[in-house]
C-alpha cells in the first residue's frame, strides 16, 4: 500500500513530487482531465492525515498500536490525536488516512452502538459485526465516488474468539494474524510476520508488546510522517484496554558516525 | 354502534365487523355472471374450454377472445369482467418474459399464478399523496394452464388473490353444475382427447344455446406443442366425437 | 460570447482530482469440466502491488449443492458480487421453491454484471458445477457479462500462463493424435486434478501474485463413482444432501515467496 494517503486511489506518478514535499494547496495535479467529471465534484483529498496502524494476534487476544500524530502534508500538525477507538466492549478500531473522516466514522459507530444498546435485545455487536458494517459503509461510499479516505484495522475478542481484519477506502477487506496499514504495511508487516506467524496461540501479552514496541520504533526511525508518541490497545476476554500515550526510546548517536550527509567539517 | 352493511362495503380497505371485505366478495359475484369456463388436467396436458355468448346474430363470434397465451408453455382462460383480465395477462406475460430473460428457463406455472395473484391484491394501495394504482379488485377469475418440470398443471386464481391448483375446475355462471359433473367424470388416467370431449360435454350441459364450433373455444397445453388454441376443423372433430 | 461556466481570472480553475474506485488484487482462478464432474480452483493470496495483503482470502465460493463460483480481479467488488448473487439465489428459492440450475445461475450472473455496464464490477467470474442433464460444466464471464459455456478456463493474474497450458492439455491444441487414434473428449478426474495442481505450482513459480494456498472444489454428478477421490490428502467432503451431487474441497499449500 502507498505510504502517502494523499496518493491513495490515484494513478501512481513518481515523476512528479515523489517525496511529497509540496504544501497541500500547491500540490501538482497530474490526474488525467475528464470533461464529464467537471460537473460534480464529490471527491476530496485527505487533509489532516494519520500514518500506520499495526496489529497482531496473540495468545489472549489482539494487540494494536498507532502513534498520536496527525499530519498536515509534511507538517506535524497535531501531536496528541487518538487513532485507536474503542467500539463497544469487545472491539477496537485503528485508523490511518484522513482524520476528519475517521472522526466521522467514530461518530457513526458510537451512534450505532447506542442504537444497538437501546434495542436491549441481548445482542451486542462484536468485532466481526463492526468490521462487516464498516466494510459495507466504505464500499457504499466508494461506489458513490465519495470515499471515506481511510485504511483501518478492526481488532476484537468476543465469545472466546479473536478477530482481526482490515478495511479501506475502496471497501477492500482481508484478515490475517498480523496486519499493518500505510507505511507499516511495507516496513513493519515483514517484521510482524516473522515474529508472530505460527506463534499466535503461544505468544503472551508481554512478548506481543515487545514485538509491537520494536515495530513502532522501526517505523518511527523510517517513516517521516510518524511520531515517537503512540498508544497500544489490547483486546482480550477481559475487554478493551487502550493505554496512555507511550514514548519511543530512541538513540540517534549513530548519526555522528555517518559521512556523506548534512554539514560536516571533514 | 356498528355501521350498516352498506357503509362497510364502500372502502376496499375496510373489513366489516364480521371480518369480511365486501368489495372483494362482490368481485367474486361478478365472476358468477360470467360465461362458463372449464379446465381439465391430464397426464399428457391441460385442456381449457370456454363458452362464447353470442347474444346477436350480427356479432362476429371469432372476435370474442376468452382464451389467451401467456407464454409458449402457458395458457389462460377467463370468466367475469374479461376486460380486467387484459391487465392481469399483460402482467403474467411480462413476468414470464422477464423470467426467461433473467434465468434462461421457462417460468413455472405456479410462479405465474402467484405473480397474477400478487397483482390482484394491489387494489386500494397508495402511498400517502399518490393516486391509488388500482381503485377496485379485479372482477375476473382465471384458469391458468401450463407445463413445467413438474408436469401439466391447472391453477385457478380469483379476485381475493387466492391461487389453488386443481385437477379439473369450472368457473362462471354454470360453474356449480359443471364442477359436480367434472367431479363425477374426471379420472387420473384421462387422455387428452377424453378431456377435450369432457370439457365440451360439461359446457353443453350448462349452455342455453346449442353448442357448435362458433360458440365455444378450446385450447390445450401439451409437452410437444405447448399452448395452442384449437382451430375450427379440429374443434368440429371434437364436437362430432361428443 | 462568454460562456457561463468559463473560468474567469478572479476564480481559479477548479482543481481536478481523480479518485480511482478500483484496485487489482492479483491471484488466479481456474475451472475444468469433465463428463460428469467439474473442478473449480483458485489460489488464496490477496495482494496489491508488491504487498501481500493476506495469504488466505478465498476466491472460490460454494453457491448451491451443484454450483461453485470463482471470482478474480478487484477483491471488494468480488466479495460484494458473490454476496449479491447469493442473495438472489435465496430470493429465487423463496419465489420458485427450487434451487436455481447452473444454466440459470449463469444467465443471472450475466444480467447482474450487465446491469452495472457503466460502473462495472471489476471481476472476472468462472462458474462451475453440474448441469441439469448431469454433465460437468464451466461458464466463464467478462466483467460486463459476456459469457459462454466451455470445457476449461483460467482467469486472473496468471491467465496468460495457465490458459495456453490448458489449451494444449485439454483441447489438445498443437497435438496430433497417433495414426488410428483420437484425442479423448473428456479427461478422467485424477488427470484433471493433477493438471490443476501443476497449473498452480507453475503459476506460483513464475507469477509473483500467485501462491500461498490452493483451494480446489470438486463437484460430482449424481451417482458418479469417487474415482479415488477419497484417498487424496487434504480433502473434505461438503455434500449437503444424500441423493444429489457430491461436493469436495481439496486444500493444498503453495509456495509463499
Amino acid at each position: 500500500m502507498d505510504h502517502f494517503p494523499l496518493n491513495w486511489g490515484r494513478p501512481r506518478n513518481d515523476a512528479v513530487d515523489s517525496y511529497s514535499t509540496y504544501p497541500i494547496t500547491q500540490r501538482p495535479n497530474h490526474a488525467p482531465k475528464d470533461a464529464f467529471s467537471a460537473g460534480i465534484q464529490h471527491t476530496q483529498q485527505p487533509i489532516v492525515t494519520g500514518t500506520s496502524v499495526l496489529a497482531i494476534k496473540f495468545k489472549d487476544g489482539i494487540m494494536m498500536a498507532a502513534d498520536n500524530l496527525a499530519s498536515y502534508g509534511s507538517l506535524a500538525r497535531f501531536r496528541d490525536i487518538q487513532r485507536l477507538h474503542a467500539v463497544g466492549e469487545h472491539t477496537v478500531l485503528g485508523a490511518g488516512g484522513d482524520m476528519s473522516d475517521f472522526q466521522y466514522i467514530q461518530s457513526i459507530l458510537d451512534e450505532l452502538m447506542i442504537d444497538e444498546f437501546a434495542a436491549g435485545d441481548g445482542h451486542a455487536l462484536g468485532p466481526a459485526e463492526v468490521h462487516n458494517y464498516l466494510s459495507e459503509l466504505m464500499y457504499a461510499r466508494r461506489s458513490k465516488m465519495n470515499p471515506l479516505w481511510n485504511a483501518m484495522l478492526v481488532g476484537g475478542f468476543k465469545d472466546g474468539q479473536r478477530f482481526l481484519a482490515y478495511v479501506d477506502m475502496l471497501g477492500t477487506t482481508y484478515s490475517a494474524s498480523t496486519l499493518a496499514t500505510g507505511y507499516g504495511a511495507h516496513i513493519a508487516q515483514p517484521l510482524l510476520r516473522r515474529a508472530v506467524e505460527g506463534r499466535e496461540d503461544t505468544l503472551d501479552e508481554e512478548e506481543a508488546r515487545k514485538i509491537i514496541e520494536q515495530s513502532m520504533k522501526v517505523l518511527f526511525y523510517r517513516d517521516a510522517r510518524s511520531l515517537d508518541k503512540y498508544q497500544i490497545a489490547t483486546i482480550t476476554a477481559a475487554g478493551v484496554h487502550i493505554s496512555d500515550s507511550l514514548q519511543i526510546e530512541t538513540s540517534w548517536s549513530f548519526a555522528e558516525g555517518l559521512r556523506g550527509y548534512g554539514a560536516q567539517t571533514q | 354502534m356498528f355501521l350498516t352493511r352498506s357503509e362497510y362495503d364502500r372502502g376496499v380497505n375496510t373489513f366489516s365487523p364480521e371480518g369480511r371485505l365486501f368489495q372483494v366478495e362482490y368481485a367474486m359475484e361478478a365472476i358468477k355472471l360470467g360465461s362458463t369456463t372449464v379446465g381439465i388436467r391430464t397426464p399428457n396436458g391441460v385442456v381449457l374450454a370456454v363458452e362464447k355468448r353470442v347474444h346477436s346474430p350480427l356479432l362476429e363470434s371469432s372476435s370474442i377472445e376468452k382464451i389467451m397465451e401467456i407464454d409458449s408453455h402457458l395458457g389462460c382462460a377467463m370468466s367475469g369482467l374479461t376486460a380486467d383480465a387484459r391487465t392481469m395477462i399483460d402482467h403474467a406475460r411480462v413476468t414470464a418474459q422477464n423470467h426467461s430473460f433473467t434465468y434462461d428457463e421457462k417460468i413455472k406455472v405456479e410462479s405465474v399464478a402467484q405473480a397474477v395473484c400478487d397483482l390482484a391484491l394491489r387494489f386500494g394501495e397508495s402511498v400517502h399523496d399518490e393516486e391509488a394504482m388500482m381503485s377496485r379488485p379485479f372482477g375476473v377469475a382465471l384458469l391458468i394452464a401450463g407445463i413445467d418440470e413438474l408436469g401439466p398443471q391447472l391453477y385457478h386464481t380469483d379476485p381475493s388473490g387466492t391461487n389453488i391448483r386443481y385437477d379439473a375446475k369450472a368457473i362462471g355462471s354454470g360453474s356449480e353444475a359443471a364442477q359436480s359433473e367434472l367431479q363425477d367424470k374426471w379420472h387420473k388416467q384421462m387422455t387428452l382427447e377424453e378431456a377435450q370431449i369432457l370439457t365440451l360435454r360439461v359446457l353443453k350441459q350448462v349452455m342455453e344455446e346449442k353448442l357448435d364450433q362458433h360458440n365455444v373455444q378450446v385450447a390445450q397445453v401439451t409437452a410437444e406443442k405447448g399452448f395452442e388454441i384449437l382451430d375450427e376443423t379440429s374443434l368440429k372433430n371434437v364436437i362430432e366425437l361428443m | 460570447m462568454q460562456h457561463a461556466f468559463a473560468p474567469s481570472a478572479s476564480h481559479p480553475q477548479p482543481q481536478q482530482r481523480q479518485f480511482n474506485p478500483y484496485s487489482e488484487n492479483g491471484g488466479t482462478i481456474l475451472a475444468i469440466a469433465g463428463a460428469n464432474f467439474s473442478v473449480i480452483a483458485g489460489d488464496t493470496r490477496q495482494s496489491e502491488g508488491y504487498s501481500i495483503q493476506t495469504r488466505y482470502a478465498p476466491k472460490v465460493f460454494r453457491l448451491t449443492d451443484k454450483a461453485v463460483l470463482a471470482t478474480n480481479g478487484f477483491a471488494a467488488d468480488g466479495n460484494m458480487f458473490v454476496k449479491k448473487v447469493r442473495q438472489r439465489l435465496e430470493w429465487y428459492r423463496h419465489a420458485h421453491a427450487k434451487d436455481m440450475s447452473l444454466r440459470a445461475i449463469a444467465r443471472l450472473i450475466q444480467t447482474m454484471l450487465y446491469a452495472r455496464r457503466f460502473f462495472p464490477y471489476y471481476v472476472y467470474n468462472i462458474l462451475g458445477g453440474i448441469e441439469e442433464d448431469g454433465s460437468g460444466a464451466v461458464y466463464s464471464f467478462d466483467p460486463v457479462g459476456s459469457y459462454e459455456r466451455e470445457a476449461c478456463r483460467a482467469a486472473g493474474a496468471a491467465q496468460s500462463l495457465v490458459q495456453p497450458f490448458l489449451d494444449n492439455q485439454i483441447y489438445f491444441k498443437n497435438q496430433t493424435p497417433a495414426p488410428g487414434t483420437s484425442h479423448p473428449a473428456h479427461l478422467p478426474l485424477n488427470h484433471v486434478l493433477s493438471l490443476v495442481i501443476d497449473s498452480f505450482t507453475s503459476a506460483t513459480e513464475r507469477h509473483i501474485e500467485v501462491g500461498d494456498g490452493l483451494e480446489m472444489y470438486v463437484v460430482l454428478a449424481k451417482g458418479t463413482p469417487l474415482q479415488g477421490l477419497d484417498a487424496i490428502q487434504g480433502i473434505t467432503e461438503m455434500t449437503a444432501t444424500d441423493d444429489g451431487e457430491r461436493m469436495f474441497i481439496i486444500r493444498r499449500n503453495l509456495k509463499r515467496d
